[in-house]
């Protein structure tokens, strides 16, 4: 059902590790929610994905790592999608992405929106 | 009440173990609904919230589907619903004190009351009893998960 599907858009990454918690946690409150979310990783999003990157960031000194938020939402059934032109911005190929990853163009992204309950950026 | 590796766990509830939550029949096909006393332990201690969508009182809940979310510094996950059921009510108490969940689990910290679609076939399939408890006990065993 369209009204019920999210999409959430994050930029942020390992330079902010504080803006890169909240995004996990509210995807992965609207999955146990029954929202259907999808993530689409931009910009400096997309290094979280990058294979070792996420376990190396912490929002909060002692506190669980990005790899651990991002973990949960991943279990609670949110979708992660990243965008090919941001993993050509820091060099990355498809294969240096942590598994369960889509890679999609720009134009998926409003494609994905069309009819999305709600979009939110972080 | 039988205690199980440490968890209050009463017999007279019928547990879907699988999400450590549990039901109980108020009469008829009226059911209620709260986590066990393991989901308090693996949410990580205090819940900051117990939220349940407005929109889904009245609504038919399939089992498995979560009527309710909880919240606490180091958890965030669903309630699924035990067996199906029309959601009638949430419990207001938690809005106030959402850590009555954990607190009094099985009394003021009940979370949602259903009108059980098929109450008697689909309780068979949650766990009840000493014999059910055996098996939660084992389950436990299995998992490595204790009160302490």
């Amino acid at each position: 059902m369209d009204d019920e599907r999210i999409v959430i858009m994050m930029t942020s990454g390992p330079d902010t590790p504080r803006r890169c918690a909240t995004p996990f946690f509210m995807a992965t409150l609207a999955a146990a929610m029954e929202y259907d979310v999808t993530m689409f990783f931009t910009i400096d999003g997309t290094l979280l994905l990058k294979k070792g990157m996420a376990k190396t960031v912490f929002p909060k000194e002692g506190g669980k790592s990005v790899e651990e938020f991002l973990n949960e939402a991943l279990e609670a059934g949110v979708k992660m999608t990243a965008c090919t032109a941001s993993t050509e911005l820091h060099g990355l190929t498809p294969a240096d992405l942590i598994d369960g990853v889509k890679m999609v163009g720009g134009a998926s992204f409003w494609q994905m929106t069309e009819g999305a309950k709600t979009v939110v950026s972080f | 009440m039988a205690k199980i590796r440490g968890f209050e766990l009463p017999e007279d509830l019928y547990y879907f173990v699988e999400k450590h939550v549990w039901a109980k029949s108020m009469g008829g096909t009226l059911v209620r609904v709260g986590m066990d006393a393991v989901a308090g332990k693996l949410s990580g201690g205090k819940l900051n919230a117990v939220t349940v969508r407005a929109k889904n009182i009245g609504a038919l809940i399939p089992a498995g589907k979560s009527v309710a979310t909880v919240e606490s510094s180091k958890y965030v996950g669903p309630v699924p619903a035990p067996v199906a059921g029309t959601l009638k009510r949430a419990n207001e108490k938690l809005t106030a004190d959402p850590n009555l969940a954990i607190s009094d689990p099985y009394g003021e910290g009940w979370i949602v009351e259903l009108e059980a679609s098929q109450w008697d076939a689909e309780k068979a399939g949650l766990l009840t009893g000493p014999d059910g408890l055996a098996v939660y006990k084992a389950k436990l065993e299995a998992e490595n998960i204790s009160a302490e």
